[in-house]
């Protein structure tokens, strides 16, 4: 990657200063609003719930109400069944609030369908649709769904390729031992696919140091550990937890060493096979 | 001098209404107004204004800035401009979910805000307005359109167009074409059907409506189960499209099939999710389809803008349309006909098993996701995403911000009538780039892969000025030359651009505007 000579650097440093009195603007465009300044938005349970999440002894209640009373028809699982619609998708069901779309229909029955009436009081209503309001969340909420088995490839084969790839980095006995007790397995096969996506993402562990060096014009090299980098900019802090930030500008040599290029270059390897394999592996490791 | 300009502008403005949208403006590229949400018509982004070019560029400074103050309230902490401004006699208007703006395009200054009373929906993004004389309309995300005076930000009405309850929430600029308002609407996380409608722009009120999936016995019905998995097929119609006047052709990119990662309940092609579509606008009646994506298990919507390109082909003039698909793939087709003529990939993929007879990709059924994992090329977010990519007729390249990447995808629904997403990504690792491809044929002509770490990947405009403006993934803008790649400028801003950068000239100055967070910037020229 070639990198322009900064014709701009002045310009840059302008904008610089523009940028710097931002705060005090920010100030001025604040919003005027009437409403009183509350310190923060009400909490949600997550963006992709947008409607109250209902008492859970109240789901449980109504779940077993629904299996009895519904689940012949409607499937338990209230996604329908030979003689009842899903319920889960029902557009009355969805509409519903605290049983006031149910209700009606529980308590007259749709006998046109073959649906009987059942003689239920308003609280066991509005259990069966805190029931369906839940169903209906667990379906919304991709975020909760549970993952199942992935150990599924031969731990034999796992260990033979764990030893021809992975071998010169890594061993069961040394850093990874016990790896298998302190991730569950689908954790497990993420991280040793990429490592660095949890880091990312705050899943726990921390950024794996990158170690870096930086040569500038002059002749004079910094090394440390990379905190940031772009098209324009790097940052290290060295071994003494001094930060240096530089501008990657003509004659400045930007050297990192990804610790993690192993990983990527398997990544680029693996078949599914492979990757089940590993991880049925991994997961003895305990 | 100066001042002359300035006296002939307001007496222009002033002949049509100081705030009304001229009709005819939609018709022509943008110049002194960016009039829709792809600037014009054709999705191209390219702008014909070179006051601003590749020997001056590195003079641009800031002119403005502006915060989108939504303070607390259903919009969250977290408000990101996504929407791309319109600008119509030096008044800039955009939204974010449930806030909208007036802006003074020359100095960033408000004119006012309109707040929506929320009742619900999830409030992910809006993409901002379309504009019909003196009315402004925006979809909330709970589902209304909503339907503004331009000159105070008064409300004229709203319409229901989606019902929250059913997981509905609504993001796309409506597209205002004659009379004819069409919005689409959005939410994937509960198998309800996709539909397009076009509204009357003085009540409100349904001309047509459009599904996304075929109902019992229509065409396309031959390519899902049954009933029940068409009509609970999802497809959304998230993003504005693009028109070309002379065919009379609405163009759109429909979203991913329901459940999302779960194919195993609707076995078959899913017409018409992750396809692009020309409808009729005065109809809504489908002259013909492309399917993007047949049978879709990797949330790959087919909603990126289909640009419209007037090109040659073997040496003759000819309609083209050209997408730069989620799923990794470029596509090109005659725009009259739906013909494919290219289908290459422009990122590495290993889902996909080549292309038929019609150049639709055949997926590669190992590659679904599976109880155990797949491990997928490109990942989730995709080849490139929402945000916009531009053409230029100067160097005949379109401009993509893209990725290469890598995910897991899991099946966790195994029943036989999954629902919702049915299934969970986790992506691995990631890459951010902007590739220049040649429109004719796909071929990467140049690409400039960000060292910043980061996931976001902006909209992109490309100007006569032989300039791309493009974001990195750690809130750079840059200026790139159209023809090289080259790195002309660039601004930190504090937070990766979040939409497409749009420009416009007034007075003979031309601004370049971008969205970063919730921050509108505004640069022009050093005097």
């Amino acid at each position: 990657m070639a990198y322009p000579v900064w014709r701009s650097r002045v310009r840059v440093c302008l904008g610089a200063l523009l940028l710097s009195a931002l705060p005090l603007y920010l100030i001025a465009q604040a919003p005027s609003g009437g409403r009183g300044q509350k310190k923060s938005p009400p909490a949600r349970r997550n963006f992709l719930i947008s409607r109250a999440v209902p008492d859970p002894a109240a789901v449980e209640r109504g779940q077993k109400l629904f299996v009895a009373d519904c689940g012949f028809c409607h499937g338990s699982k209230a996604n329908g069944g030979e003689n009842g619609p899903d319920l889960v998708r029902s557009v009355l069901a969805l509409q519903d609030e605290g049983g006031d779309q149910i209700g009606p229909v529980i308590l007259k029955g749709r006998t046109e369908k073959g649906m009987p009436a059942f003689a239920l009081t308003s609280g066991q209503i509005k259990d069966i649709a805190a029931f369906l309001r839940a169903r209906q969340q667990a379906a919304i909420d991709r975020n909760a769904y549970k993952i199942q088995n992935v150990a599924t490839g031969d731990p034999k084969k796992g260990k033979a390729y764990f030893e021809s790839k992975c071998g010169s980095c890594h061993s069961p006995e040394g850093d990874l031992k016990g790896i298998a007790g302190k991730y569950d397995p689908v954790a497990l096969q993420s991280r040793f696919l990429y490592p660095e996506s949890h880091a990312r993402r705050g899943a726990g562990g921390n950024r794996i140091p990158t170690p870096v060096t930086v040569t500038l014009a002059s002749g004079r090299r910094i090394s440390g550990e990379l905190e940031y980098i772009d098209d324009f900019n790097v940052a290290l802090r060295d071994s003494s937890g001094e930060y240096h930030s530089f501008e990657r500008g003509a004659g400045v040599k930007v050297e990192v060493k990804d610790p993690l290029a192993g990983h990527l270059a398997l990544l680029k390897q693996y078949t599914d096979q492979d990757m089940h394999n590993l991880t049925a592996y991994l997961v003895t490791l305990k | 001098m100066k001042i002359h300009i300035l006296l002939s502008a307001a007496l222009l403005a002033g002949s049509l209404g100081a705030q009304m949208l001229d009709p005819a403006k939609l018709l022509k590229p943008p110049t002194d107004t960016w009039p829709t949400y792809n600037g014009d018509y054709s999705g191209r982004r390219f702008s014909p204004l070179a006051r601003i070019n590749a020997s001056n560029v590195t003079a641009m400074s800031l002119a403005w800035v502006f915060r989108a103050g939504t303070g607390p309230g259903a919009g969250g902490s977290n408000t990101q401009i996504k929407a791309t401004p319109l600008e119509v006699n030096g008044v800039l208007y955009f939204a974010v979910p449930d806030y909208a703006w007036a802006v003074d395009a020359r100095t960033g200054r408000e004119l006012w805000r309109y707040k929506w009373e929320t009742r619900g929906g999830i409030h992910i993004g809006n993409r901002g307005f379309g504009m019909y004389g003196d009315w402004l309309y925006f979809e909330t995300p709970d589902n209304y359109l909503v339907c503004l005076n331009a000159k105070d930000g008064t409300e004229r009405w709203h319409v229901e167009i989606a019902d929250v309850k059913q997981e509905y929430f609504s993001t796309p600029a409506p597209v205002i074409i004659r009379n004819h308002v069409i919005v689409g609407v959005g939410g994937d996380s509960l198998d309800v059907p996709g539909y397009l409608e076009s509204r009357d722009p003085e009540t409100g009120k349904v001309q047509w409506r459009w599904n996304t999936t075929p109902r019992k016995g229509e065409p396309g019905a031959e390519t899902w189960p049954n009933k029940d998995a068409m009509e609970h097929g999802g497809g959304m119609t998230w993003m504005p499209g693009t028109y070309d006047p002379e065919l009379n052709l609405y163009y759109l990119g429909t979203g991913n099939p329901n459940p999302v990662m779960a194919g195993q309940g609707r076995k078959g092609n899913n017409l018409w999710t992750c396809s692009i579509v020309a409808l009729n606008p005065d109809t809504g009646k489908m002259a013909w389809y492309f399917q993007s994506s047949p049978h879709d298990t990797h949330d790959w919507d087919a909603v990126q803008t289909p640009v419209l390109i007037d090109g040659e082909v073997d040496g003759k003039p000819r309609k083209l349309l050209a997408q730069a698909s989620r799923n990794g793939y470029y596509f090109l087709l005659d725009r009259a006909t739906g013909k494919n003529l290219v289908s290459k990939p422009f990122i590495p993929i290993n889902w996909s098993k080549g292309v038929d007879s019609r150049g639709e990709p055949v997926p590669d059924p190992d590659k679904e996701p599976k109880t155990d994992g797949t491990l997928v090329i490109p990942g989730a977010n995709g080849a490139t995403n929402w945000p916009a990519p531009a053409f230029s007729p100067k160097t005949g390249l379109m401009y993509v911000n893209s990725q290469e990447s890598y995910s897991l995808f899991y099946l966790t629904d195994t029943d036989e009538k999954p629902e919702g997403y049915g299934g969970r990504d986790s992506g691995l690792w990631w890459k951010s780039m902007l590739t220049a491809l040649d429109y004719k044929t796909g071929k990467i002509r140049w690409r400039h892969t960000y060292d910043g770490r980061g996931s976001g990947m902006s909209g992109v405009l490309t100007t006569a000025g032989n300039l791309v403006f493009a974001g990195d993934p750690v809130g750079n803008l840059i200026a790139f030359e159209a023809a090289t790649g080259k790195i002309l400028w660039h601004c930190r801003l504090t937070a990766p651009v979040a939409n497409g950068p749009m420009t416009y000239e007034l007075d003979g100055r031309q601004y370049l505007v971008v969205g970063s967070g919730d921050l509108l910037y505004g640069f022009t020229m050093l005097r």
